[in-house]
């Protein structure tokens, strides 16, 4: 058993690594900004998961994505606001309106309150349109500042508005974020949200308020969510609010596959999901008014035959190969079968 | 935002509210159609609206390529994608039954194939069908275009033949019956497979004849299906799963809403409107308006 | 319309036809059912529109009369989850891990293994509730139930799907829970055998009402009553 904890610890330790010198050996501005993108699509895919936990599914995590940027952009654009406390701001605006709604939303049966995200979602959306004096309406909002410049001991100063850096900044807020996650779901709250997913009326029986606690989730998502936008409105430096940005029907969608093609059982499989997912839109650019069926076709074949997702793969691969291997060693092992 | 009432007269009023009606039927059409498939399939069938877009674009073909009339185009387009339906139950939705995450997800890729490929082939820009009917309408005293009423008398009457085939007919009272309890229906010796291809046939039909509806009364764009779906999903939280009333009465007033409100308040308004009103009767009642359990 | 009184630290049954309305009347004791009209008190205080999670706050515990179980937890986490309580509010609560949690856990898992050995699944901790067998789920049933440390326990047919064995050894642990802990119980069943020598009063509902309650005697020598079950074939 700590044998198994050592390999991925060890895993995750190459990955995390990897990471880190991506952008030195690519060397290419390009490339350093998609890998920008890929680490926030991370963060909202395994966001996205968090609320697979209690045994609900979102399709409106876009809106507030939309909320934290929007709320970000803004406080940073208008207020002068430093970029990290827009940056958190975006969340903590993303979270309240997610515990706002959460408590209506959260009465409702399965799939009714995935229809609700989406309306949510749709009409944050349809507000950043309409709200001309406020968020600039049709064009969105142009111009949003970088991030400024830090003063590091050694390094000296560093311009977080560069793209190398501005990787890196992102690098750690997502990391920090996953190790956020990922104490929360191994902590005596995730156990609780899984016990909920399991049977709500059981766990209500034994003193568990259901609605807080599946609220409580929501809007931690929801805050992920809201700092991932906010990622975004800095990296991008122009949000738009309009149907085919990253604030439309298709990001959730793809999102919803990248967890899911990725593997909803673990916590790593939307972190698969993400990359793998968001370098195949990044390859298939030039093709793109086919790329959205791409994804869909990968979606649909994943989801017909492998649909625990990614993860699951090696699992089943093994167990394929293993059939076909060992006659012999079947025998032993009856032979040898305890008394 | 505006909150000024603008100047307006009974005229601009009654046009919001035919076109509230127009808007509403369409919406139900693709609610009915969404409703069966969860009540008997237990799945969202969230590429219902590519259906309704691809109706749009079928009888587009067949009117301008064969020059067929609007009425046999729009029926061929409807028998074209129940088969449709048919199709998908049998080799997609048969296979993932039990879990429906995997359903949704299947749906989500459904859509991006259907709405890419519509873009790949049909190209982005927007295109029109034969109207309905030409010219105004004197209705008590206003003048209406005469294309909504149609557009209206056309979605009552595909509704009612539903309403009757639900409640007279064996198939129609044993997919009733299978919505309640799944069993239920195979006592009447039809098995759950054809129950489920029969609603998704009729689904993707009357999707179909709704974007036949609106791509007659307004324009056709690959994209055209996003709102309705999400329209219809929001009349079916909003009238209660499984009620049949409820998408009607719920579909006028989301109908309505979306008419008048941008004439009256203004568009950021017309926005969040519905979800308010949405969030409004959730908290009162938690199954709908008219919803059980 | 149904009036009943039960007394503190007795057994009492719910019996009747199928469809008389007896889980019914469980359900709204216990909170998953609102009554229309009426009151429920609990010790002297008014719960008719108390939250589920809050009865439970009050000592009620219950078995449902499917097995809820969190199927993918093992036997011990099961019970721990009954455990939620006890915890606490405060954010080390939340934190499992850290040196003060891991205290309060070790403390919980002891308690948990000695509900599970009071049920008789001491040996069955580590699995997987999924994998346990009908009876033994039940059991867990009723082990998930005693971790709220309830002073009210609801019980919804608790011996179904039990053999001989089983049905002895559960009514042997209700009786414990009465001597050893005061537990007041409800019961309802439909193994005659079992409620007859188990309650100290019955009442019995048909269609929704009451029509019959008192002793186990007086319940098989009213008239009414077998009218009732035989009406009923």
């Amino acid at each position: 058993m700590s044998d198994k904890m050592g390999k991925g610890a060890f895993f995750r330790a190459a990955v995390f690594l990897a990471a880190i010198a991506a952008p030195l050996v690519i060397g290419n501005i390009y490339w350093t900004s998609a890998l920008t993108l890929i680490l926030i699509n991370v963060l909202l895919a395994v966001s996205l998961r968090l609320i697979v936990l209690i045994g609900e599914f979102s399709l409106g995590h876009v809106g507030f994505m939309c909320l934290g940027a929007y709320t970000s952009a803004l406080l940073t654009m208008k207020a002068g606001v430093p970029f990290g406390v827009g940056v958190v701001a975006g969340g903590v605006m993303a979270s309240l309106v997610a515990l706002a709604l959460g408590y209506p939303f959260m009465r409702v049966k399965g799939i009714y309150f995935v229809i609700l995200t989406v309306m949510a979602s749709e009409s944050f959306r349809n507000l950043a349109l309409n709200w001309e004096a406020f968020t600039g309406g049709f064009n969105g909002l142009v111009g949003i500042p970088a991030p400024g410049t830090l003063k590091f001991p050694w390094i000296g100063d560093v311009d977080f508005g560069g793209f190398i850096e501005y990787y890196y900044l992102t690098l750690a807020v997502v990391a920090v974020s996953l190790f956020l996650m990922s104490t929360l779901e191994k902590s005596r709250l995730g156990f609780t949200w899984r016990a909920i997913r399991e049977t709500d009326v059981q766990a209500g029986a034994v003193g568990i308020n259901v609605l807080r606690y599946k609220v409580i989730n929501f809007a931690v998502a929801c805050f992920f969510a809201g700092i991932g936008g906010a990622l975004l409105a800095h990296s991008e430096q122009t949000i738009s609010p309009q149907a085919g940005s990253a604030f439309g029907v298709m990001t959730t969608m793809y999102l919803l596959i990248y967890m899911v093609v990725g593997g909803k059982s673990r916590f790593s499989g939307p972190i698969y999901g993400a990359v793998v997912l968001s370098l195949v839109m990044e390859f298939t650019r030039p093709l793109q008014q086919v790329q959205p069926m791409i994804i869909g076709f990968i979606a649909v074949a994943v989801v017909l035959f492998f649909p625990d997702g990614m993860v699951s793969m090696p699992g089943i691969l093994r167990k394929r190969l293993s059939k076909t291997q060992k006659p012999f060693e079947v025998k032993a092992a009856d032979g040898a079968r305890k008394g | 935002m505006h909150g000024v009432v603008m100047d307006l007269s009974a005229q601009m009023i009654w046009q919001g509210v035919v076109n509230g009606l127009a808007l509403g039927w369409i919406y139900v059409l693709m609610a009915l159609g969404l409703t069966l498939i969860f009540g008997i399939m237990h799945i969202m069938q969230f590429a219902h609206g590519e259906i309704y877009m691809i109706g749009a674009y079928v009888v587009y073909y067949l009117c301008s390529g064969l020059g067929l009339l609007l009425v046999p185009a729009a029926v061929l387009a409807m028998l074209c994608l129940a088969g449709f339906g048919l199709f998908l139950e049998r080799f997609l939705f048969r296979r993932l039954k039990e879990d429906w995450l995997a359903a949704v997800v299947a749906a989500l890729g459904l859509t991006l194939i259907l709405q890419s490929g519509a873009v790949v082939v049909f190209g982005l820009y927007e295109r029109s069908i034969p109207v309905l009917a030409q010219g105004p309408l004197n209705i008590l005293g206003t003048v209406v275009p005469k294309d909504r009423v149609v557009a209206v008398a056309v979605a009552v009457g595909l509704s009612s033949a539903l309403y009757i085939f639900l409640k007279t007919t064996k198939y129609g009272q044993a997919m009733v019956a299978s919505a309640q309890n799944p069993e239920g229906a195979m006592l009447q010796g039809i098995g759950p497979d054809r129950m489920a291809a029969l609603c998704m046939a009729i689904g993707f039909a009357l999707a179909a004849a709704g974007g036949t509806l609106a791509g007659a009364l307004f324009t056709i764009s690959p994209y055209m299906g996003l709102s309705p779906l999400i329209k219809g999903c929001t009349i079916i939280v909003l009238g209660g799963m499984g009620s049949l009333p409820g998408a009607f009465i719920a579909g006028m007033t989301l109908g309505l809403i979306d008419g008048l409100v941008p004439i009256l308040f203004g568009h950021a308004w017309a926005a969040i409107g519905p979800l308010l009103v949405v969030i409004l009767i959730l908290v009162i009642k938690p199954q709908g308006l008219l919803g059980h359990e | 319309m149904l009036d009943m009184e039960v007394e503190q630290g007795r057994i009492a049954g719910i019996i009747g036809p199928n469809g008389a309305g007896k889980s019914t009347a469980l359900n709204m004791i216990g909170g998953t059912l609102l009554p229309s009209k009426g009151k429920i008190v609990y010790n002297g205080r008014d719960i008719s529109r108390t939250p589920m999670h809050r009865r439970a706050q009050y000592g009620i515990g219950r078995v449902f009369q499917e097995n809820l179980l969190f199927k993918g937890f093992t036997a011990l986490e099961n019970v721990l989850v009954g455990f939620h309580l006890q915890r606490g509010k405060g954010l080390s609560s939340i934190f499992m891990n850290t040196p003060f949690g891991r205290g309060a856990e070790t403390a919980l898992q002891e308690k948990a293994r000695e509900i599970l050995a009071f049920v008789g699944l001491e040996s069955s901790a580590d699995e997987s509730a999924n994998d346990l067998p009908h009876g033994k789920q039940r059991l867990l049933c009723l082990a998930v139930a005693l971790a709220v440390q309830p002073r009210l326990l609801l019980l919804d047919e608790p011996l179904t799907g039990m053999n001989a064995v089983e049905v002895d050894n559960m009514l042997a642990l209700i009786r414990a829970l009465k001597k050893e802990k005061g537990t007041t119980c409800i019961i309802i069943e439909h193994n005659m055998r079992a409620v007859m020598g188990l309650c100290d009063r019955i009442t019995v509902l048909n269609f929704g009402r009451k029509i019959a309650e008192g002793t186990p005697e007086e319940i098989l020598n009213n008239p009414l009553v077998a009218e009732a079950y035989l009406g009923a074939d």
